[in-house]
């Protein structure tokens, strides 16, 4: 029960954080320089007929009452109308969502499935081979832009040896690509990271304790290494999670992919603001309940944090 | 006295760092016998705790044993694989370690991790012996055992985390329990009860107990003998009793003085410090702070001397040579 206790003051306490986020971003699309109406009426435009387009956005009224209008239709659900496409940005968003999603879970999956035998191995054996290999993943990952990596990519695979589509995503095969970039962004800090966290582990005092109970090796490194080292790892985890569910910008733009962070770029191209606006309230709102999940996975992992977080809830 | 568990003989154990070789346990040769209680005395950096981790086994890079043997029951555990080790460790030898706090994870919960010790030996997951638990916790003291098998360790106070240590450690009725500085996290109140049920455990299992202590205070009350180590060597062995009516070497008689001064509420020590282990002074290695010093001293590495079963490695004592 106290879970669902916790997570309801969860929720409660971020509603300030959500307003706040979403009041900031509302300020920061408008001081953009560009004007929506001037770029739907075009260059050619009377004066006269940009005006009537601005009053018709609402873009004419009070900074303040621009706002309350859109917390208002916010809480009625609507997220309002895209300028470039007339169609509701609610629509515009779940579109795209699928493939965000997609490149987000096969890009994570890859990362982890190389990052943490690579990170364990290399904690557990410092002086071998995959040492060598996770720091060269970890500089590369960290230090080479993605952007370079992606185009080396696509003159290896698409444009040499013809085996790999380099834009869109029309067949599972597109996903390619763009996700096996992303990975490679991802796998440099997931590896690092589980490589320190499974070395602070083993030496920690409690690894002792098991070695002197005469447990089993793997029983100790699965029980009383591995499961220790998890925080951060799934901290780390999160925070990758949400950024590439708010749209791998770069990543979707090189290969076309139709997600949510080419529909953003898009959009902040054209100073489509209800659909800016709609898009970054979806990267606010999967940040938090990110947040949210890792905290609560954090709470099942240890029964220190369980006792903070919920009992006091 | 009755036989022998564990027979220590000229082990050397030294650890490898970059500055140099560090020579933590030198020629140290010792036994301890059945139901025998026998504490390992000296000043931080004496090497006691590495003979300690030696004993069980636990001993890790950089740390090397480079000659010596420590017989187990006779068999001789520095050869055995990690295998055979990892059925001694646990089932025939007991460690208790120095602070509760973070020799327990903290992760699950107490009572699983001692069953961790029956998993070990007897398969079979180790949840199902929280039962055999109860027992222990209720045998250590333990109050309100059926409940505290399902506390965390930051649900416990420090004396109680080190009473589940414990309850570890005779789990599976070892035939030695090496305990490395079981209170010196705990309160002084605390120290005494530990102390107390260690002294108890021994009548009530039949163990012997090697106690690795710089608390002598402490050690004289509950050991049967008691060795005092210096600077990697072991300067004198024997009956606690004799040791603390009649101390051999000046150092055990420094240690001891000191002892008496806390009695009387002032503050002493020994001049001088413990010195590098990675290059201790020439000849006896106690020589610099010693009162008694002589010339021979500094040259001359004195070797134990046997008198009336007491080991003692001084040039004062024994005269011969």
């Amino acid at each position: 029960m106290s879970l669902a206790r916790y997570l309801i003051r969860r929720v409660v306490q971020v509603i300030p954080t959500f307003v706040g986020a979403l009041f900031f971003m509302f300020i920061l699309v408008r001081v953009l320089p560009g004007d929506p109406a001037r770029l739907i009426a075009g260059p050619e435009a009377l004066e006269e007929d940009v005006r009537r387009i601005r009053e018709l956005l609402g873009l004419n009224k009070p900074l303040y009452v621009q706002f309350v209008d859109y917390m208002v239709s916010i809480l009625r659900g609507d997220l309002g109308t895209s300028l470039k496409f007339g169609t509701p940005v609610i629509n515009e968003i779940l579109n795209r969502l699928p493939y965000t999603i997609a490149l987000a879970l096969v890009a994570e999956s890859i990362a982890l499935s190389v990052a943490l035998p690579l990170g364990i191995i290399s904690a557990l054996r410092p002086r071998s081979k995959a040492t060598y290999i996770s720091s060269v993943i970890s500089l590369t990952g960290s230090s080479v832009p993605i952007f370079w990596i992606a185009l080396i990519f696509i003159y290896i695979f698409s444009v040499s040896l013809r085996i790999l589509p380099s834009s869109g995503a029309d067949s599972p095969r597109h996903i390619v690509l763009p996700s096996i970039t992303l990975s490679l962004l991802l796998m440099g800090n997931l590896t690092r990271i589980t490589r320190s966290a499974v070395i602070e582990s083993l030496s920690s005092n409690h690894v002792l304790t098991a070695l002197a109970k005469g447990l089993k090796y793997r029983v100790i490194l699965i029980r009383h290494v591995l499961k220790n080292a998890l925080i951060p790892i799934v901290t780390i985890m999160g925070i990758q999670i949400g950024s590439l569910l708010g749209g791998a910008i770069v990543t979707e733009t090189v290969f076309a992919w139709p997600g949510i962070g080419s529909l953003l770029i898009d959009s902040i191209f054209y100073r489509d603001y209800p659909l800016i606006q709609g898009i970054i309230l979806f990267i606010v709102l999967v940040f938090i309940v990110i947040n949210i999940v890792v905290d609560v996975i954090y709470a099942l992992i240890d029964p220190r944090i369980r006792d903070v977080l919920w009992r006091t809830s | 006295m009755g036989e022998k568990v564990l027979e220590v003989i000229s082990l050397r154990v030294y650890y490898d760092l970059p500055q140099g070789t560090v020579r933590a346990v030198d020629d140290v040769s010792l036994d301890v016998r059945r139901r025998e209680v026998i504490g390992i005395a000296g000043e931080s950096g004496s090497g006691k705790s590495t003979l300690a981790l030696a004993i069980t086994g636990l001993l890790r890079p950089p740390a090397k044993v480079v000659s010596g043997k420590v017989l187990f029951n006779g068999v001789d555990i520095l050869r055995l694989s990690e295998d055979e080790l990892r059925r001694i460790r646990g089932r025939k030898i007991g460690v208790i370690f120095q602070d509760p706090n973070t020799y327990l994870n903290p992760i699950y919960t107490s009572g699983f991790q001692v069953a961790e010790v029956f998993e070990a030996h007897r398969g079979i997951h180790a949840k199902k012996y929280l039962n055999e638990v109860v027992k222990l916790f209720r045998l250590v003291k333990i109050a309100d055992p059926e409940r505290r098998v399902y506390a965390y360790p930051h649900q416990l106070s420090g004396g109680m985390k080190q009473r589940v240590l414990i309850s570890m450690a005779i789990a599976e009725r070892p035939d030695l329990i090496v305990a490395d500085e079981p209170t010196s996290a705990l309160d002084v109140t605390i120290q005494s009860e530990i102390m107390d049920l260690l002294a108890e455990i021994r009548e009530e299992t039949n163990t012997s107990i090697v106690m690795i202590t710089h608390d002598l205070a402490l050690l004289f009350e509950v050991a049967d003998r008691v060795a005092i180590m210096y600077a990697g060597k072991l300067v004198e062995l024997g009956r606690a009793s004799d040791l603390i009516k009649d101390p051999l070497h000046p150092y055990t008689k420094a240690l001891l003085s000191i002892l008496r001064y806390e009695r009387k509420k002032k503050l002493t020590s020994i001049p001088g410090s413990i010195p590098s282990l990675i290059n201790p002074p020439p000849g006896c290695r106690f020589h610099p702070r010693c009162p008694y010093a002589f010339s021979k001293c500094s040259k001359i590495e004195p070797k134990a001397v046997n008198i009336d079963g007491r080991l003692v490695a001084c040039h004062l004592v024994g005269g011969s040579e």
